[in-house]
C-alpha cells in the first residue's frame, strides 16, 4: 500500500492559495440501525467519523449495501442517524435545507414542470423575482448543455438530459454543498463519461463542496480530491485516500497518466483483499 | 381536409349511436310490445319533456344536487386521500372505516338517511356525496402513496414545508390518478342522482322517469333514459377534455424520448 500517498489530514487546494481549508461538514460517530422485516436490527453504518473540507470534491466509494447512500442522506437531513451527529458549519443537521443540494440517481424531477419550470423552482421558493429566476435558470440550462430544451417536459428527455436538468435545478438555488447520490449510475457508459466530464468542468469553475457517492472506482478517482473507501456489514470507513492529481483534469490525459492508473489499481486491490478477508456477499 | 381514416375515427361515436338506435327500432318493431316503444317514438317525446317548464325545473334540480354532491365530495376527498397516502397514522385511522363503507351500495343507506334528514335535497345530495367520495379518496390515496420519496426530498431541500410539499408536490404528482378517480366519481354521481330520486320521489329527472312508468307513458320513460344517458356522455366527454389538458405532461404521446445524452 506504500504507493498510495500517506493520508493527509488537510486537503491542499491545487490553486496557490495558502490558507488552510476549513471543515464544512463533520460527521461525528454516526451509526444507523435499520429494522429489517424479520424484526432484526441491521447495522447499516457503524461509528462513521469524517470531516469534509470546504471546496473539496469527496467521493464515498463502496460496494452496494455498504450504507454510503444512507450516509449522504444523513448529511442531507433526509434521514436521522440512530446515534452520533452530522454537522454543517458547526450546526447540527436535523432536516434538509437549501445549503445542501441533492442530486439523485433517480433524477426526481417534477414531471408536471418543464425544464425551465424545474430549474426555476428552487429560486422561486427562495423568493427570487420571476424575471431574475428565469434569467439565471436559462443561463444554467445553457451551462449544462440543454439550451433549446427549456420548454420540454421531463418525459420527453433521455436519462442523461434528465440528470443535466436535475443538476441545473440543484445548482439554481446555490447550495453550499452538492450531495450527489450515484448520479450517473442509471446512465449508459457513453452518457456517463460525458456527464462526468461536464460535471468536472462545471465544478472546476466554482469549486463547490461536493459529496459524491459512487461504486465506480474510475469515476471516484477521476473526479475526486479525496476518496473515502467503505466496507460493508456493517458500513465502516476502510480507508481515506487523497487523490493527488493535477487539475484541471482532462480524461484523455488522465487515462494515460500512470499516477491515475496506480490509484485505480491500488483501490481495486484493496477492495479485493477485503472481499477475501470478510464474508463475500 | 381530413383523411378518411381520421373522419371515420372522429365520427365513430356518432355511428355507434345511430347503430344502437337502429337495433332498438328494429327490435321494437319485431317485438310489438306496448311497454317497448320504438326509438323514433322515444325521440319524438324528447321535445315535449324539454319544452315543459315543470320538467325542466325538475331536471335542473337534479343537476344542482349532482353538482353540489360531486363538488363537495371532490373538495373533501382529495385532501383526505392525499393525507392518507402520505401519513401512515391518517391511513390507519380512515382505512378500516372506508373498507366497511366501500362495498355498501350507497342507495341502501337512503332509508336511514331519509329517516334522519327527510326526503328533501339534503338526503339526496348526501347520497351523491357518499357515492362520489369513495373512488376519489381511493385514487387520491393511491396517487399520493406512489409519489417518489426523492421528489419530496428535492422539495424539502429547496425549503418547502411539509404542508407546501403536500400541496405543491404530492397534489400535482398525483393529479393523473386523482382525475381518474374523479371521472369514475362523475359517472357515479349521475347514477346515485337517479337512484336517490327513484327512492325518494319528490322532484328531479328520476321522478319524471318513474312517474311516467307508473302512468304507462313508455315513450316518456325511454325519452328520459336517452336524456339522462346523453347528459352522462356529455359530462364525461367534457371532463375528459379538461383532464387531458391538465395532465398533458404525463400523457403517453411523449413516450418517445429524444436521443442525446
Amino acid at each position: 500500500m506504500t504507493a498510495v500517498p500517506a493520508r493527509s489530514s488537510e486537503w491542499v487546494r491545487p490553486v496557490t492559495s495558502q490558507e488552510p481549508a476549513s471543515a464544512i461538514i463533520e460527521i461525528d460517530h454516526v451509526s444507523q440501525v435499520f429494522q429489517t422485516s424479520a424484526r432484526k436490527d441491521h447495522l447499516a453504518l457503524s461509528e462513521i467519523s469524517l470531516t469534509i473540507e470546504e471546496g473539496a470534491f469527496v467521493s464515498i466509494l463502496g460496494p452496494s449495501g455498504c450504507g454510503k447512500s444512507t450516509l449522504l442522506y444523513i448529511v442531507g437531513g433526509f434521514v436521522n442517524p440512530t446515534s452520533g451527529a452530522a454537522r454543517m458549519k458547526g450546526q447540527a443537521i436535523t432536516r434538509p435545507g437549501p445549503d445542501r443540494g441533492p442530486v439523485f440517481q433517480e433524477f426526481a424531477l417534477f414531471p408536471w414542470k418543464t425544464v425551465l419550470g424545474n430549474v426555476m423552482y428552487g429560486p422561486r421558493q427562495q423568493g427570487v423575482r420571476a424575471s431574475e429566476a428565469e434569467a439565471q435558470s436559462r443561463a444554467l440550462i445553457e451551462m449544462v448543455g440543454l439550451k433549446g430544451y427549456e420548454h420540454f417536459y421531463p418525459k420527453e428527455l433521455s436519462g442523461g438530459m434528465k440528470q443535466r436538468v436535475a443538476l441545473a435545478r440543484t445548482l439554481a438555488y446555490h447550495p453550499e454543498v452538492l450531495l450527489m447520490d450515484e448520479p450517473f449510475g442509471a446512465l449508459d457508459a457513453h452518457t456517463r463519461t460525458r456527464l462526468q466530464n461536464d460535471l468536472l468542468n462545471i465544478w472546476e469553475r466554482d469549486r463547490k463542496t461536493v459529496l459524491f457517492v459512487t461504486h465506480s472506482v474510475d469515476e471516484a478517482v477521476f473526479l475526486s480530491d479525496k476518496v473515502v473507501m467503505m466496507s460493508k456489514s456493517p458500513g465502516r470507513i476502510r480507508e481515506v485516500i487523497d487523490i493527488d492529481l493535477p487539475r484541471p483534469r482532462r480524461r484523455n490525459e488522465l487515462l494515460l497518466d500512470p499516477r491515475y492508473q496506480k490509484y485505480v489499481v491500488d483501490i481495486e486491490r484493496m477492495f479485493d483483499e477485503s472481499d477475501e478477508a470478510g464474508p463475500a456477499l | 381536409m381530413m383523411s378518411p381514416a381520421t373522419l371515420l375515427r372522429r365520427s365513430a361515436p356518432v355511428l355507434a349511436c345511430i347503430g344502437l338506435l337502429a337495433v332498438w327500432q328494429a327490435a321494437s318493431l319485431v317485438l310489438k310490445n306496448d311497454s317497448f316503444p320504438t326509438a323514433i317514438e322515444a325521440i319524438r317525446a324528447i321535445p315535449d319533456i324539454l319544452g315543459d317548464k315543470e320538467s325542466l325545473i325538475n331536471i335542473l334540480a337534479s343537476l344542482r344536487r349532482m353538482a353540489l354532491g360531486f363538488g363537495v365530495a371532490v373538495l373533501i376527498s382529495i385532501p383526505l386521500g392525499l393525507l392518507m397516502g402520505r401519513s401512515r397514522s391518517v391511513a390507519a385511522f380512515f382505512n378500516p372505516l372506508l373498507m366497511v363503507i366501500y362495498p355498501v351500495p350507497k342507495a341502501a343507506l337512503m332509508p336511514i338517511i331519509m329517516l334522519w334528514l327527510g326526503v328533501g335535497d339534503v338526503t339526496k345530495t348526501l347520497v351523491i356525496f357518499l357515492g362520489v367520495s369513495l373512488p376519489v379518496i381511493y385514487h387520491s390515496f393511491e396517487g399520493a402513496k406512489a409519489v417518489e420519496e426523492k421528489m419530496l426530498w428535492s422539495g424539502a431541500a429547496m425549503g418547502l414545508s411539509p404542508a407546501q410539499r403536500l400541496v405543491r408536490i404530492v397534489l400535482p404528482a398525483a393529479l393523473p390518478e386523482i382525475l381518474t378517480g374523479c371521472r369514475t366519481g362523475l359517472v357515479l354521481a349521475l347514477i346515485t342522482m337517479i337512484t336517490s330520486e327513484m327512492i325518494a320521489r319528490q322532484s328531479g329527472a328520476g321522478n319524471i322517469l318513474f312517474n311516467a312508468l307508473d302512468m304507462g307513458q313508455y315513450d316518456t320513460v325511454f325519452a328520459m333514459i336517452i336524456i339522462v344517458g346523453a347528459m352522462g356522455i356529455c359530462f364525461d366527454a367534457i371532463f375528459e377534455r379538461v383532464r387531458a389538458r391538465l395532465v398533458r405532461w404525463s400523457e403517453p404521446q411523449f413516450d418517445l424520448p429524444l436521443s442525446f445524452s
